[in-house]
């Protein structure tokens, strides 16, 4: 059916496209233009604005081509006289009592509502009276500007919020040539995307505040890249002017975001001019071992190696250690690992505080996949405050592609609203909920749902729901799973594969940028790039020489762990911030105050930096080329747009490796592409990636072989007093921190520290809504508000991550399982 | 003349289920359910009994295109009357109840639907609890229900008000309206009888069309097949109202001259006037010149000399009257029942207001006439509904039979201004 | 804050009843009039109590609510007095009638009396057509009117 091909004619070209294509966009596929306003390809069709009217043999009327479905040899004219003159009518009614005040304004140059007047249109308007005075320029939210005098209702905007965002939250008021664009009561319009109206606003009506009056957008120089907030990696264009960031738009790839980009994305790169950037190497000024003075990065980057590479001389390889970053290109992070391995000779490699490993027991779907699929089910994953574009693509699937969803989660999220099976499981109790099953799905064992807080006839649900499935995509956010239970899901994941007549895939979807592209460079203690396990020594000596170490190294924590204890003498902490990100608090930041040497390579001025011995600035997105990989396994360029004198990072990186290198042997990038092609050698699965491949929508990595072993057990971990409650670290969106700093335009969306308690818990402790409380363990206390709301089930509390300052990784103490903490009043 | 509707529509207390019922109300009933849903359906059609609401689209051909097998089906009855000048469902819905709710029951048998809403305007307030209270009866009575009569068939009618706005009777911003919705009209097709009320097969009709129903089925589609015209078949309920002796709600066989409404059922113009115009089918057809006022008053005929039988208002005009000042008026109630989502319709409806106030104040420029025209061609089949159009019926066709009229407002300036 | 009398909940039990249960959104204008009825006219309060009953945001309900000339943002008179302009009417002299009204209850077409007893609006047909001019008080149709009788009807309206 959908397969089905309709020919017809238009202006006498003969076209065939799918049965259901509207005419406007079968003529688009031969190059005829008809002109539009209120039709946009992902809202459907309104045909409100009329600007499309074409001639069809054997109609009587005019047609609307937005709404027109094509049909068999039907006869489409588009420049008839007939047509034009209703084309001119229907711009004189749209300018009637639209402003002529173009030459102010900003969508000027890029404006549908200019270039269909200047193609079709009358020279002059006849009309003869005062236009309609409207209000004119007025903020509807902090970062967006609203003049209803442009406005020409043709009701994109509203019908995103309803469609797309799917909380219609901007409306129509009024009727008539009283209508308007608005929100309730005139309250701000502030969701996690709201940006994208201005984007697919036809007029200035809708404008991005930040940019107003910032330049003419003839005169932006606009670099195709990727936003770096989220493994999304949305496509985006950065706009500069004479090297100054001017603003953000979306650049749809319907593969990976669909045409979208959320707030954070649009408004977020603030950053990028940030006062808290980190621009020039340094060493610690005084108290540590003044190395040299004022250097230069490129001097900085070869002290640095010399220096950890006298430590590994004198305390051997296992003393040094590096953490890399989640949000760094595959090109950096593969050359940082190569330097760690091949230069220093140790495993002491690790990106991440959770449990996880490359690869999976099933496919790597990609997120187009979720529409087509008839079963997503999404485990411990809130993408609204994650991965905000995800959320967008689940709601479509749900609500327009029938698609159902089921949700198992700790924690109450935004998704549950549109799943047909929503199982809230106690935090901690992870682990045993994929046992249980597992063995229900397998028949084999018992399906133990004791603990858990979900009801066995609960499970039996979802078990009919995946039984039912024909193609099942399954989303889980592995950094939200406790202890070692992401072995618990790669189990159940083999046995949902198993259930016959089910097809099934899986997007592992942790929130960093590059969380998938760090585990496929092997930025991993115990795999090399490509998901290569380090005891297979044999590949190993053949890929990497006969020197590479074949020793498991360290993890993350435990190379914090080592450090404290002073075995661990040397770290390089690559865009990490352990002193705020990493369990722990004051005991990460003594254990490294301990190492010989500390260095830093950061964007930013961070907690992690101040202790650094020496610092190295990385510019980062925005500034340095690379790709990376996001959580659909789709590998994209993600180009600069800025610049700088200070070298990109894999420049830095590979002045590391050449300071280590025999004359002979020193590598000689040229762009970061040359890196590129040589991950294309040596990653597995990375073999079909290249500047071309990539160019246009990316191309999807080949997902490296699952090396899972089996026999995961669940543990119960036992409560150390009676009021104790299970801590569960929630993602905000708009959290406060370096990227988003205090002078960040998204600062009204800052929030308060908010514990979120269930009714039982709130009783047992006699707290009350907005009550002070501090959330404590061990000797940590984090200041929150009380708010009570089923959030997550009885016996445990969410704390959203609302700032670096509030701190709430410092309460977390134990790496393996769940966090216990205390409520007091205040 | 032979009435079907109004025979006994002021009988005393007709609108109880006691009297209708010893007017031989609901014998209907028991002769559909003697029949299969699609018997009814072809007597409808056989009867010839076209659409009263506005458009007259042939009833039982509409019923007879609902989506095949798709259920549940809806019927909404559209009891909106707000075209100016009609005022003809009310006096059904006021005085007779029970007709409707018979018609709409077996309309629904033969559509075979189970829900059936009412969707009265907002200011028939006292309206909807009459039809409210019919309802309670048919419930108490068992017509409606479960197993209405022992025949299987189950029924239940709700009403549904409104909140002001005309656009609401066009058929698919009633749906909007009805699902909680502006009442935007919606994009044609998916038509009402494939996606209409809650995206389900939906008959949408109007109070009249619907009243008619029980006659055919308790009389045989011949019997009403044999009054009115060769192609306007049937009676028609006509508001006559403006300038006539004795405006009123009159009920005529189909192809009745409209000189014998104007003159013999409402009593002649006012004061022994001339007549000038007269508007044939409620605000949004054309008016026309007195000379054709023998025009019988049915589909056809109408059509034949540029304007519509429309929802059967007779607006009556005499020879005091400046057109110009009825164009000003209706274009008025165009601008403010426009429900904004087209462009055309919109601004469209707007300019000609500012234009013909100008010219009705005596400030009206001589080419303001030619851009009314131009403005009207740029509106016409080109707005998102008919309301477009309707709009501009009353314009283009003052201009074109009464252009005198806005000469002498223009000349008048001139003169004016020239003193 | 808004509440709903008690009459009102009882009406929205059986108003909900009309339709299907993953529908409740038709409720939105029978709603809406409850509150018109109840308050005189509908404020941000009480469309935010109908988005929660009916699972709508606020901002749908203000944007359905600000379609229809029935429900009003500011409260209307005890008495709100819709006067028909529209063609019928006006070919029998609507104009000089409403004039009239408005003169004797001295306020402005559009206003409402300082002690909140009358609201005078301009109304479109309201189909009485052949009983024109006419006024709708309140839920009253009156019609056939003249100048003596619209004095007789409001000075009988306490
Ligand atoms: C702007 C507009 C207003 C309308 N108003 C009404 C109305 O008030 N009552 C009505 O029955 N039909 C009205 N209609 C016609 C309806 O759309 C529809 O055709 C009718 O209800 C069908 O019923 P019928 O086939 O029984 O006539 C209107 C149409 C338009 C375009
Ligand atoms: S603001 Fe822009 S997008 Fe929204 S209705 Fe107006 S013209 Fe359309
Ligand atoms: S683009 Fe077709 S009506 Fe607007």
């Amino acid at each position: 059916m959908a397969d089905e091909q309709v020919t017809l004619t238009i202006d006498d070209q003969t076209v065939s496209v799918p049965k259901g294509t509207k005419v406007v966009d079968a003529a688009k596929t031969v190059g005829i233009d008809i002109p539009v306003f209120c039709y946009h390809e992902k809202l459907g069709p309104l045909g409100c604005c009329r600007m499309c009217l074409v001639e069809v043999e054997k109609m009587p009327k005019l047609m609307t081509a937005c709404t027109m479905d094509v049909g068999p040899d039907m006869v489409v004219k588009t420049t008839t006289p007939k047509v034009e003159k209703a084309q001119k009518g229907v711009l004189e009614f749209t300018l009637l009592n639209h402003p002529l005040d173009c030459p102010v304004c900003d969508k000027g140059g890029e404006c549908p509502l200019q270039d269909n007047t200047f193609k079709y249109g009358p020279g002059d308007t006849r009309m003869e009276f005062h236009r309609a005075e409207n209000l004119k320029m007025g903020p509807l939210s902090p970062v967006i500007t609203l003049d209803r005098e442009r406005c020409i209702a043709c009701q994109r905007c509203t019908r995103y919020s309803e469609v797309i965002e799917q909380d219609s939250a901007l409306v129509m008021h009024n009727r008539g040539f009283n209508n308007e664009v608005g929100t309730f009561n005139n309250e701000s319009y502030d969701t996690r995307f709201s940006g994208n109206v201005i984007d697919i606003c036809p007029v200035g009506a809708l404008t991005n505040s930040q940019f107003r009056f910032k330049a003419r957008t003839w005169d932006l120089t606009n670099s195709d890249t990727l936003c770096a907030h989220c493994g999304c990696n949305c496509n985006m264009t950065l706009g500069t002017r004479t090297n100054q960031f001017m603003r953000i738009q979306a650049r749809p790839n319907d593969l990976v975001d669909d045409g979208w980009i959320c707030d954070k994305a649009r408004w977020g790169y603030d950053f990028l001019e940030s006062s808290n950037r980190l621009k020039e190497a340094r060493t610690l000024p005084d108290g540590g071992t003044m190395l040299f003075s004022s250097p230069t990065t490129q001097d900085a980057a070869v002290r640095t190696a010399e220096a950890i590479r006298n430590i590994v001389a004198e305390h051997g390889p296992e003393s040094v250690g590096f953490i890399g970053s989640p949000y760094g290109t595959n090109e950096e992070l593969y050359l940082y690992q190569k330097l760690f391995r091949s230069g220093f000779g140790t495993n002491n490699i690790d990106h991440k505080v959770y449990a996880d490993s490359p690869g999976l027991p099933i496919d790597h779907y990609d997120v187009s996949d979720i529409e087509t699929s008839d079963l997503v089910l999404a485990i411990a994953s809130d993408p609204t405050e994650e991965l905000p574009i995800l959320d967008l693509r689940i709601k479509k699937a749900v609500t327009r592609h029938g698609v159902r969803l089921a949700v198992l989660n700790d924690q109450a999220t935004l998704m549950d609203k549109y799943a047909a099976l929503s199982l809230h499981y106690d935090i901690g109790a992870d682990g045993k909920v994929f046992s249980a099953l597992t063995a229900a799905i397998s028949g084999e064992g018992k399906a133990d749902v004791k603990n858990t807080g979900i009801k066995a006839d609960q499970l039996k649900s979802l078990v009919e729901m995946l039984r039912a499935g024909k193609k099942i995509t399954i989303v889980y956010n592995p950094a939200a799973l406790t202890g070692k239970s992401i072995h618990g899901l790669n189990q159940l994941l083999a046995m949902i594969k198993n259930i016959p007549s089910v097809e099934c895939g899986a997007i592992p979807a942790a929130p960093q940028t590059n969380a998938v592209g760090a585990m496929d460079m092997g930025i991993l203690p115990d795999y090399y790039p490509g998901g290569l396990p380090v005891l297979d020594s044999e590949s190993i000596k053949q890929q990497w020489g006969e020197n590479a170490p074949t020793e498991p190294g360290l993890s993350a924590l435990e190379m914090i762990e080592r450090a404290a204890s002073g075995k661990l003498k040397a770290l390089l902490v690559y865009r990490a911030n352990p002193v705020v990100d990493f369990p722990g608090g004051k005991k990460v930041e003594e254990a490294l105050r301990k190492l010989e040497l500390l260095v830093v390579h950061d964007m930013f001025e961070t907690e992690t930096a101040k202790l650094a011995h020496i610092v190295l600035p990385s510019n980062g997105p925005g500034y340095d080329d690379g790709t990376t990989t996001n959580i659909g396994g789709r590998v994209q360029f993600r180009k600069g747009g800025l610049k700088t004198t200070n070298p990109p990072d894999w420049k830095i990186i590979s002045l590391m490796a050449n300071a280590l290198n025999e004359e002979g042997d020193r590598v000689n990038y040229i762009t970061s592409f040359s890196v590129t092609d040589e991950i294309a050698k040596k990653v597995p699965g990375y073999g079909e990636i290249s500047k071309r491949s990539i160019k246009k929508e990316g191309a999807t990595r080949e997902p490296p072989a699952n090396n899972n072993g089996s026999g995961f057990e669940a543990m119960d971990s036992p409560s150390p007093n009676a009021d104790a409650l299970k801590l569960r670290i929630a993602n905000y969106l708009f959290a406060h921190d370096k990227i988003l700093d205090a002078s960040s335009q998204l600062a009204h969306q800052f929030q308060p520290s908010i514990v979120h308690l269930n009714k039982k818990d709130a009783k047992k402790l006699k707290l009350k809504d907005d009550d002070d409380v501090v959330v404590v363990s061990g000797d940590v206390e984090i200041a929150a508000q009380v708010e009570i709301s089923d959030r997550c089930n009885p016996g445990g509390v969410v704390l959203p991550n609302i700032s670096d300052e509030q701190g709430v990784w410092g309460l977390a103490n134990d790496r393996d399982g769940v966090t216990w903490v205390e409520i007091r009043k205040v | 003349m032979t009435q079907i509707l109004f025979h006994n529509i002021n009988k005393k207390n007709l609108h109880t289920l006691e009297v209708y019922e010893k007017e031989g109300g609901y014998k209907g009933l028991k002769k559909a359910f003697a029949k299969e849903p699609g018997e009814i359906v072809e007597m409808v059609k056989a009867s010839g009994l076209r659409g009263r609401g506005g458009a007259g689209f042939p009833t039982g051909l509409k019923w007879s295109f609902l989506a095949k097998d798709v259920f549940p089906r809806y019927l909404c009855c559209n009891a909106d009357e707000s075209e100016p000048g009609t005022c003809k469902d009310r006096e059904l819905l006021q005085k007779n109840p029970h007709l409707l709710l018979e018609g709409m029951i077996l309309c629904s048998y033969a559509c075979k639907i189970e829900t059936g809403y009412i969707y009265l305007r907002g200011e028939f307030y006292d309206l909807c609890e009459i039809m409210e209270g019919a309802i309670e009866e048919a419930y108490a009575k068992g017509y409606l229900g479960q197993n209405i009569l022992g025949s299987g068939f189950n029924l239940d009618i709700h009403t549904h008000l409104g909140a002001g706005a005309y656009i609401c009777g066009e058929e698919s911003a009633l749906l909007n309206s009805l699902e909680g919705g502006r009442g935007e009209p919606r994009m044609k097709p998916p038509f009402p009888a494939v996606q209409g009320l809650y995206e389900k097969p939906t008959v949408i009709n109007n109070v009249e069309t619907l009243c008619v129903v029980p006659f055919i089925v308790n009389n045989g589609p011949e019997k009403h097949a044999a009054l009115g015209t060769e192609k306007s078949k049937g009676t028609k309920l006509v508001s006559v109202s403006g300038h006539v002796k004795k405006p009123g709600n009159y009920e005529i066989e189909l192809g009745t001259p409209v000189r014998e409404i104007i003159y013999d059922l409402a009593g002649g113009i006012r004061d022994d006037n001339q007549l000038k115009a007269y508007i044939p089918g409620g605000s949004s057809v054309p008016m026309v010149t007195a000379d054709l006022v023998d025009t019988p008053y049915d589909y056809e005929s109408l059509q034949a000399i540029g304007t519509m039988l429309g929802s059967g208002a007779l607006i009556v005009i005499d020879d005091t009257v400046n057109i110009v000042e009825t164009a000003l008026r209706l274009t008025s109630f165009y601008m403010h029942e426009s429900c904004g989502k087209c462009t055309p319709c919109r601004e469209g409806t707007r300019w000609m207001w500012q234009l013909l106030q100008q010219i009705h104040t005596g400030k009206g420029q001589p080419e303001f006439v030619e851009k009314l025209e131009d403005i009207c061609d740029n509106m016409s089949f080109k707005c998102f509904c008919p309301l477009g159009d309707a709009a501009v019926a009353p314009v283009i066709s003052s201009i074109q039979k009464f252009r005198a009229d806005y000469d002498e407002l223009i000349a008048k300036l001139k003169a004016d201004t020239a003193v | 804050m808004f509440a709903f009398s008690k009459e009102a909940e009882e009406k929205i039990e059986k108003i909900l009843k009309k339709y299907p249960e993953e529908r409740k959104r038709s409720a939105l204008l029978p709603l809406l009039t409850l509150v018109q009825r109840q308050e005189r006219h509908v404020n941000p309060d009480a469309m935010r109590e109908i988005g929660r009953r009916l699972d709508l945001s606020p901002a749908y309900v203000q944007s359905v609510c600000s379609f229809y000339t029935m429900y009003s943002s500011k409260p209307v008179g005890k008495y709100l007095i819709l006067f028909c302009v529209n063609i019928s009417c006006q070919l029998n002299g609507c104009d000089v009638l409403l004039a009239h009204t408005a003169k004797k209850l001295n306020i402005e077409i559009g206003g409402t009396t300082n002690d909140m007893k009358f609201s005078l609006h301009r109304e479109e047909c309201l189909a009485a057509c052949s009983g024109g001019p006419m006024m709708r008080i309140n839920d009253t149709f009156y019609e056939n009117l003249t100048a003596a009788k619209i004095d007789q009807i409001l000075d009988s309206l306490d």
